[in-house]
C-alpha cells in the first residue's frame, strides 16, 4: 500500500475531507502538520512545494497536488478499488463535479466569510454572509430531495466534500433542524463516511476559535 | 444541446470555445439575467440554483462551467483527448488549475474588478492586492511550461482564458506579470472560439460606456 505525504492542518474541512477519502481508498497518509497560525505555510521549504503555499498539499512519490477537492479527485480515479467514489459515466461524473464546485463556492465560501471570519477578525461577518450560507443550505436541500446521497444513488467524493463542509455546524451556532432532507443526510453521512470518527476530534478542536467568549 | 447562457459571462465564454474546440454544436439560448429570465419556473426545473451557464443534454442538465467542460470532453472527446487528458496526475493539476481559476483568480475578478463595472468608482486597495497575488501566482504556474497546466491546451486554459481576457474590461495591464502576458497572447491564437469570447467581452464594454 502507497504512503503518501500530506501536508495539512488537522481541523480544517477541506484537510478532512482528504484524511476521510484516504481512509476510503484504502491508502496510507504520512501527515505532516503546517502550523498557518505561526505562519509555517510561508517557509521557504513549503512554498517550493506548493508556491500557493495552501494546506492540504499532498506529495504522491514527487507528484505535487493541492486544492482539496482535486486531490479527492486524484484519490479516488488513482487509488480507487471500483469507481463508486468518482464515477466513470460521464453524465453521473459531471453531477459529482458540479456538488464539488457547489460546496466551495456556496458552502465553503458560506461558512468561510460568516464564522470563519470570527477566528480572524473577533466578529461574525456580514448578514448577506450568511444569508449566501442559508441558500446553499436551502439547495442542498433541493438536491437532496428524494435522495440518500448528494450526487447518486451511493456515496461519492461529492459526500465526502459536503460532509467536511457541512460539519462546521458541530463547533458553531446554526440550525440544521431547517433542513429536513440536510439534516437526515447529514446523520447518514456521519455513519458511512470512512474516517468520520477519527477526524471528529480534530474538528471539535476548532470550538473554541469559533464561539464568542462568555462574560 | 441547449445551451442556457449570457455572452457577457466569462464562465458561460469558456463553455462556448470548448465545444467549439470539439466541433460540437450549441443550441444557444440567450438568458437576460438583469430581467430575471433565470427565475422562470422553466429554467428552476432545469437548475433549482438558476445560474448560467446550464446545459442540457438530451435531458441531461448540468451546470458549474467547469463541471461542463470536464463533461463535454469525457463525454464527446477523443479518448485520451489532449483537452483532458485520461492520466490521473495531468488530469490533477488540470482539475487545480480549474479550482484555481473558481476560487482565486475569477474570484477577485468578481470582488474587485465587478464592482467598478457597475459603479465605476476604484476597488479597494485590498481588493487590488488580491488580484495582484493571483495573478503573480498564474505568472508561477506559467514558468515553465506553454500552457497552464502542462505542454498544451487544456480546459484548463480555456477556463482561465475567459477569466483573464475579462480583465480587459477595465484595461488591466498584464505586462507585469510576462509569463501570463506570453501565455495569453499565444491562447488568443491557438483556442477555438476566441473570436466569440472577445464579442462577449465588447458587448460588456460597449454596455458599460452606454451606462
Amino acid at each position: 500500500m502507497p504512503t503518501l505525504d500530506l501536508y495539512y492542518m488537522p481541523s480544517p474541512g477541506a484537510s478532512r475531507a482528504v484524511v476521510m477519502t484516504a481512509k476510503a481508498v484504502g491508502v496510507d497518509l504520512n501527515k505532516k502538520v503546517v502550523d498557518v497560525m505561526a505562519r509555517e505555510h510561508l517557509n521557504p521549504d513549503f512554498v517550493k512545494i506548493n508556491p500557493q503555499h495552501t494546506v492540504p498539499t499532498l506529495v504522491d512519490d514527487g507528484f505535487v497536488l493541492w486544492e482539496s477537492r482535486a486531490i479527492l479527485i486524484y484519490l479516488a480515479e488513482k487509488y480507487g478499488k471500483d469507481d463508486s467514489l468518482y464515477p466513470k459515466d460521464p453524465q453521473k461524473r459531471a453531477l459529482v463535479n458540479q456538488r464539488l464546485f457547489f460546496d466551495l463556492a456556496s458552502l465553503y465560501d458560506g461558512f468561510s466569510s460568516y464564522y470563519y471570519k470570527f477566528q480572524h477578525t473577533g466578529k461574525f461577518g456580514p448578514p448577506e454572509a450568511f444569508k449566501k450560507l442559508e441558500t446553499g443550505f436551502e439547495l442542498l436541500n433541493t438536491f437532496l430531495e428524494g435522495q440518500v446521497y448528494v450526487a447518486g444513488s451511493n456515496l461519492t467524493i461529492a459526500d465526502i466534500s459536503i460532509l467536511s463542509t457541512i460539519s462546521t455546524v458541530e463547533v458553531v451556532d446554526f440550525d440544521l433542524a431547517k433542513y429536513p432532507n440536510v439534516a437526515k443526510w447529514y446523520a447518514n453521512a456521519k455513519k458511512v463516511t470512512p474516517g468520520w470518527e477519527e477526524t471528529l476530534p480534530d474538528l471539535l478542536a476548532m470550538k473554541p476559535f469559533l464561539q464568542p467568549k462568555k462574560d | 444541446m441547449d445551451f442556457y447562457y449570457h455572452p457577457g459571462s466569462a464562465p458561460c465564454r469558456s463553455v462556448i470555445m470548448t465545444a467549439k474546440a470539439l466541433g460540437l454544436e450549441l443550441n444557444l439560448k440567450m438568458m437576460n439575467v438583469m430581467s430575471g429570465d433565470q427565475l422562470k419556473p422553466e429554467f428552476v426545473k432545469l437548475n433549482p440554483q438558476h445560474t448560467i451557464p446550464t446545459l442540457v443534454d438530451n435531458g441531461f442538465s448540468v451546470w458549474e462551467s467547469r463541471a461542463i467542460l470536464t463533461y463535454l470532453v469525457e463525454k464527446y472527446g477523443k479518448e485520451d483527448d489532449s483537452l483532458y487528458p485520461a492520466d490521473a496526475q495531468k488530469r490533477a493539476v488540470i482539475n487545480q488549475r480549474l479550482y484555481f481559476d473558481m476560487g482565486t483568480l475569477f474570484q477577485c475578478f468578481i470582488t474587485a474588478i465587478y464592482p467598478q463595472i457597475r459603479t465605476k468608482t476604484p476597488a479597494p486597495p485590498e481588493e487590488m492586492e488580491k488580484v495582484d497575488k493571483a495573478f503573480k501566482l498564474l505568472n508561477t504556474f506559467l514558468e515553465k511550461d506553454e500552457f497552464v497546466a502542462g505542454s498544451s491546451l487544456t480546459v484548463a486554459d480555456i477556463s482561465i482564458l475567459a477569466t483573464v481576457s475579462t480583465f480587459e474590461i477595465v484595461d488591466f495591464d498584464f505586462s507585469k506579470y510576462p509569463n501570463v502576458a506570453k501565455w495569453y497572447e499565444n491562447a488568443k491564437e491557438v483556442t477555438p472560439g476566441w473570436e466569440q469570447n472577445w464579442e462577449g467581452i465588447m458587448f460588456i464594454k460597449k454596455f458599460m460606456e452606454s451606462n
